[in-house]
């Protein structure tokens, strides 16, 4: 589902504008339409394109369905990953038993994103393509150095989620390129995802949200990486503050401040900056109480 | 469900008769149809030769438009024409939104399309007809307007400053209206107090988001001369008047059909400019031109409310006895005052309601309403109610804390006592019939404040922050004509029922009264049942019908029950009066000794009666049996008006317990109570769930909802994602308990309960929010109480 | 299938089959459903937000504004017109007890997502039904009356 800034100019439109319609035979096939029509954008769920289509935000010439070609639903362990293939919807993920075995963090986290509905159709590809900055996959995918397999014209490529958010709404997919999976390394022992965030209302995007990737032995932190999202324009990565707080535990003034720092909090309608950056601070301790209960 | 709430009021009848419906928490039988998809919504209808609309309207909050080109537009697939404010004026005369009884009051016209300036951003320039909605959008982004951007009046607090931009130079300021109430000598009173304390509270402007935003279907029949409107609005006859007015037609000519409605809320009952462009294009293309809101359009173009920063002060000698009241009032409205019904009524409620519940001798109250370039702002649930409430209330509470008294005792012992009516507030308008005192005392029952003071203390020990409040307020309901008709206002105080026995032995009832969901024809069926002695299931029920229901006000202002319930209890009496002189006739017996039960006449002492199937039968095809001199009448119709006061108010106390996350922010309202006298209660479920509806609006108001504007009159979060309005998750349950004081202006006794719920939750939720903060300094004084103020008030930010 | 503005579709609602129907390919589910005379699905936003257009389709709960109408293509539909199983009464006859509606503009989204719920089997908190029906606005009853019904339904199933 889509989260707008909008200046909506006194109220537009709700009906979208014209665009042609193909419903892609295979994933090569929507590859070679992608390729050649830079207008052309992918439909795979559809609860964030459509919004913005009801909406005339985007208007674009030809939508590429993809979303009934089979073989791309799969959730498998691939050796040291699990694999969830791009087209499971996020209902498909919280259903799935390899995944509450593997990664249930993926599950409580999926517990928060919208509502059933939307869960029903959204994509754990589209999710991750879409790298909207207030969405909790993109950053679980950075903070477990999860692998984003693309597909295009010349063949499939893996690519780190660190080295996919670029910018606002701005990732290395290629303009001939799909997302057809990801690959999230199977936790080691001794290795947890914890996940909060905080928001006006239960399925609203966060104000501020926190997925820490924690290594420990007992209730002893060993290692921890801290990845916020809402905060800024992608996922933001706050590894300075991830190691202050393994030196020196929590205190709230000295991690803020740590924050600061390294994170541009950006300000939105339902937080200013400040208080993202005091979110941020205390969603560390809330982490570490979910750690020690 | 069966459940029997007795309502004790001996006028209306024993409770142990057969057919005794009112007081019953009966299913709304009639209502199934929503869950099998059976609803007929404005937008369900289709009608040949239909055509669809989509305005262009201004982005801009205050802008001069130089040129409108539409020929490009107008080649666009699907389009049959492109009107501006030239083509529709042909067609509908500019109106004015002030009324004659509240002092002066400056609007200047509006038309339904801008001409030379667009005043708010959201205000309708153009108008595209076409074959479908989108193929209008398509073109409408083919118009080329040339637009000259204008600085925006968007801040209220400055809208008098000398440098303030003046949207309406003929007027002079941006002054719309002002009033003084003056009571006493407050200045005198706060002198001679042992303790005055004060606030300035501030509430953002937020708006109503129907599910089903507005819509209207305008169907202009050249060969008959009628124009014939389904309209998803609360009052046809005033639509009726106004669109015959407007478009210069014969008002018995223009039919207006309300039928089922996706909530309203007061949002549904003013006349918007673009549904005016509608029965315009209407009557010059001679074809039904339907248009429906869309989301984003009802954001920017509903009528907006409750933007006011309001001061007060109150001054209690050292026994916590109030001797003065004071408040000053800001509220910013749009460029316009909304039409027929103004937009100085929701201030002019906070002058009047401030206070209501106690006796404050001393009293003034000062309000200003000025213009801005921001959406039309005008009545929505609970009008002025909020405001008014929470200044009182959050100044009691202040008071206790600086004596050191309990939070309800203070209030108790400042009550109009229950026993002193007929009585006045201390802005001086009449009240009769209430309770707070008991009201309080039953509120305390159910509440057990001892409990929740305790649990706070324990709170507080474990780091969490607690606290509750208690609050009284009395609601305004059923209206007579002092509140519009006195000023000029074509806007019905009297509402009509007319009831039939037909010759198949049922029962037709139609009555003026409207239906948004909150039960008017379950409620009618009710009282025309028990009234009459016949099975709930016999009546049928024709509402929101101008050909075919009583001349009458509809649904606004908590009315319906008090006013339209009474003209169909009198309706259904005379009805059964006439059958009873019938059937007397009939059965050669006197028409004392019957009676009807269950559709039959049935003889009180035994004995042979005659079902009404068979007496009506008689009468209408067997009409020679009858004796002579009878002159049989099976309809009757009866009206009903409140007189010689303005209203009738009910009152209300309520309760929550609330606990603040102080790493968040984040309020939650862990209960919430209320106790609320509305006299009889016909279906008390359904007034259950008007408190509980009417609660959970408040809460929107004082925790979530407001529209955001930046400085250059953008409304920023126009979106169903960005507007927060309450769902499920963190919404309370609501314990509904009742005191019950019947209404001495009508036989039925029932009043209004439909705001109640809305007006009193903003206050007790600032007031309990409050009093957690309290235990470390803190305090927030601006609605909605979001996270953010929580924590700044808290000083984590 | 050829890319193109209008498309030819084939799918069943509430048992009824369409062969070979004209859309835009631009419209949405919501409205085609409309057009085609199934009113009972109601428009609130047209984004997904308030749950008012909810739909089954392939036996799941989805938003029909959210959906293409060329994406039913093949699909087997049931909107609240076609709620008429047993459980689904029984549902009804919840609702109307309670009376967990009043205008009745969100109930066929309401229902819809009432009947995920029971079929899911899950015995739920009243604190776990708010949180399943989170995204289905409703302006009216102030939800309370809906969980009453939706709790005394899941009592009934289980």
């Amino acid at each position: 589902m889509i989260r707008l800034i909008c200046y909506l100019m006194g109220g537009k439109y709700m009906k979208a504008a014209n665009f042609s319609y193909y419903e892609a035979k295979n994933i090569q096939d929507a590859i070679k339409i992608k390729a050649n029509d830079e207008e052309a954008v992918i439909l795979a769920g559809g609860q964030s394109l459509l919004p913005a289509l009801n909406m005339r935000l985007s208007s674009p010439s030809c939508l590429i369905d993809i979303s009934k070609i089979s073989g791309l639903n799969d959730i498998i362990i691939d050796g040291d990953y699990l694999f969830i293939g791009a087209l499971a919807t996020h209902s498909d993920v919280m259903r799935n038993e390899i995944v509450s075995q593997k990664m249930p963090c993926l599950i409580d986290i999926l517990k928060m994103v919208a509502h059933p509905a939307i869960r029903n159709k959204g994509t754990h590809g589209g999710s991750i393509a879409y790298g909207d900055p207030a969405a909790e996959l993109p950053a679980l995918a950075v903070a477990t150095n999860a692998e984003i397999i693309l597909s295009g014209q010349n063949g499939d490529r893996s690519i780190n989620a660190n080295d996919f958010y670029l910018g606002l709404f701005e990732t290395a997919i290629n303009q001939d390129e799909i997302v057809v999976g990801i690959k999230y390394p199977l936790l080691k022992q001794g290795q947890v995802i914890l996940f909060d965030e905080v928001c006006r209302r239960h399925g609203d995007y966060a104000m501020a949200g926190l997925i820490a990737n924690v290594n420990k032995t007992g209730s002893k932190v060993n290692d921890l990486s801290l990845v916020y999202f809402a905060t800024g324009d992608k996922p933001d990565v706050a590894d300075k503050t991830a190691k202050l707080f393994l030196q020196t535990g929590y205190d709230y003034e000295q991690l803020k401040n740590s924050l600061s720092s390294e994170i541009d909090f950006a300000g939105d309608l339902n937080s200013s900056s400040e208080m993202k950056l005091h979110l941020a601070t205390i969603l560390i301790k809330k982490i570490i109480n979910k750690l020690e209960a | 469900m069966d459940d029997i709430k007795v309502n004790q009021n001996p006028k209306l009848g024993s409770i142990d008769r057969p057919n005794s419906y009112i007081g019953r928490s009966l299913p709304r039988e009639n209502a199934k149809k929503h869950l099998d998809g059976g609803g007929q919504f404005v937008d369900d209808l289709t009608l040949p030769r239909m055509v669809h609309v989509a305005f262009l309207r201004s982005p801009f909050a205050h802008a001069e438009i130089k040129s409108i080109d539409t020929k490009t537009a107008k080649l666009s697939d699907g389009v049959i024409d492109i009107f501006t404010a030239k083509e529709i004026d042909e067609v509908c005369k500019p109106w004015v939104g002030v009324l004659g009884h509240l002092g002066e009051m400056r609007s200047p016209e509006q038309s339904p399309l801008a001409k030379k300036i667009a005043r708010w951003q959201g205000e309708p320039v153009a108008v595209v007809i076409a074959n479908s909605r989108a193929q209008a959008e398509d073109a409408l982004e083919l118009i080329e307007v040339d637009w000259l951007e204008k600085d925006a009046q968007v801040d209220m607090e400055t809208a008098l400053d000398p440098n303030a931009v003046i949207i309406h130079p003929e007027l002079g300021n941006n002054l719309f209206w002002t009033r003084t109430v003056n009571q006493g000598d407050v200045d005198k009173a706060f002198k001679e107090a042992d303790a005055v304390v004060e606030t300035t509270l501030d509430f953002a402007r937020h708006t109503g988001v129907t599910l089903e935003s507005r819509g209207i279907v305008a169907d202009w029949n050249k060969a008959e001369n009628k124009m014939t409107i389904y309209h998803n609005g609360q009052a046809p006859h005033m639509m009726q008047h106004i669109i015959a007015k407007h478009l210069d037609l014969n008002e018995g000519l223009v039919r207006i059909i309300s039928r089922d409605v996706g909530g309203s809320f007061g949002i549904k009952v003013h006349v918007y400019p673009d549904e005016m462009a509608v029965t315009a294009i209407s009557k010059k293309l001679g074809r039904p031109v339907k248009f429906i809101a869309d989301r984003l359009e009802s954001f920017t173009t509903d009528i907006h409310a409750r933007c006011h920063k309001i001061s007060g002060k109150l001054g209690v000698d050292k026994n916590g006895k109030i001797l003065a009241m004071e408040i000053d009032d800001l509220s910013g409205i749009g460029p316009f005052s909304m039409y027929p019904r103004t937009s100085a009524i929701e201030t002019n409620q906070v002058l009047n309601l401030s206070g209501a519940p106690y006796v404050i001798p001393n009293y003034k109250a000062v309000g200003t309403v000025v213009f801005q370039n921001k959406t039309p702002m005008c009545q929505y649930r609970a009008v002025g109610h909020p405001i008014a409430v929470a200044i009182t209330e959050a100044l009691i509470d202040k008071a206790a804390y600086k004596i050191g008294m309990d939070l309800d005792k203070i209030r108790k012992i400042n009550f109009i006592p229950d026993n002193s009516y007929p009585n006045k507030s201390p802005s001086g308008v009449p009240l009769e019939d209430l309770s707070h005192q008991a009201s309080m005392d039953k509120l305390l029952e159910i509440m057990d404040i001892k409990e929740i003071d305790t649990k706070k203390k324990d709170d507080y020990e474990k780091g969490i922050l607690s606290g509750y409040g208690v609050i009284s307020m009395c609601e305004v309901t059923n209206p007579s004509p002092l509140f519009y008709g006195v000023g000029g206002a074509h806007i019905s105080s009297q509402d009509g029922a007319s009831i039939r026995l037909e010759g198949s032995g049922a029962i037709h009832l139609s009555s003026s009264i409207t239906e948004q969901g909150q039960g008017t024809e379950a409620i009618m069926k009710q009282i025309a049942a028990d009234q009459l002695g016949v099975k709930l299931e016999s009546v049928r029920v024709t509402l929101g019908d101008t050909d075919a229901t009583p001349y009458g006000g509809g649904t606004w202002a908590s009315r319906g029950a008090g006013i339209g319930g009474e003209a169909v209890l009198k309706a259904a009496r005379k009805l059964k009066d006439n059958i009873l002189n019938i059937a007397a006739a009939i059965m050669q017996t006197d028409k004392e000794s019957l009676d009807i039960e269950d559709n039959n006449v049935v003889r009180k002492n035994g004995g042979e009666g005659i079902s009404l199937q068979k007496l009506a039968e008689t009468v209408y095809y067997r009409g020679h049996e009858i004796p002579k001199g009878t002159n049989p009448e099976l309809l009757a119709t009866a009206s009903f008006l409140i007189e010689g006061i303005p209203f009738v108010f009910t009152n209300s106390a309520m309760g929550c317990q609330v606990s603040i996350d102080q790493d968040t922010g984040i309020i939650k309202i862990n209960k919430f109570w209320a106790v609320e006298d509305c006299g009889t209660q016909i279906n008390p479920k359904l007034v259950e769930e008007q408190i509980r509806g009417g609660v959970i609006q408040g809460i929107g108001g004082a925790l979530f909802e407001e529209c955001v504007y930046d400085d250059q009159g953008n409304m920023q979060n126009a979106t169903m994602a960005d507007y927060l309005v309450p769902m499920a998750y963190e919404m309370p349950d609501i314990i509904v308990d009742h005191v019950t004081t019947n209404s001495g202006r009508s036989i039925i006794g029932a009043k209004g309960a439909g705001e109640a719920g809305t007006g009193g939750a903003p206050a007790v939720i600032m007031n309990a929010i409050n009093n957690a903060l309290k235990q470390v300094g803190a305090e927030v004084i601006s609605q909605p109480i979001t996270p953010e103020k929580v924590l700044k008030a808290l000083g984590k930010i | 299938m050829a890319a193109n503005n209008t498309l030819s579709i084939s799918f069943t609602v509430n048992g009824e089959k369409f062969n070979n129907v004209n859309v835009p390919s631009r419209q949405h589910l919501a409205d085609f459903l409309r057009s085609q005379g199934f009113t009972g699905t109601h428009l609130g936003c047209e984004q997904g937000a308030c749950g008012a257009c909810t739909i089954e389709m392939d036996g799941k709960a989805v938003r029909s504004c959210l959906v293409l109408a060329s994406q039913a293509n093949g699909s087997d539909l049931k909107t609240v017109e076609g709620f008429d199983d047993k459980m689904m009464e029984q549902v009804k006859q919840s609702f109307l007890k309670h009376n967990a509606f009043q205008c009745g503009f969100c109930s066929p989204g309401m229902l819809m997502t009432t009947k995920e719920i029971l079929l899911s089997k899950k015995k739920l908190t009243r604190e776990e039904i708010r949180s399943e029906i989170s995204g289905n606005y409703c302006r009216c009853t102030g939800y309370q009356s809906i969980v009453d019904a939706i709790e005394e339904c899941i009592n009934e199933v289980n």
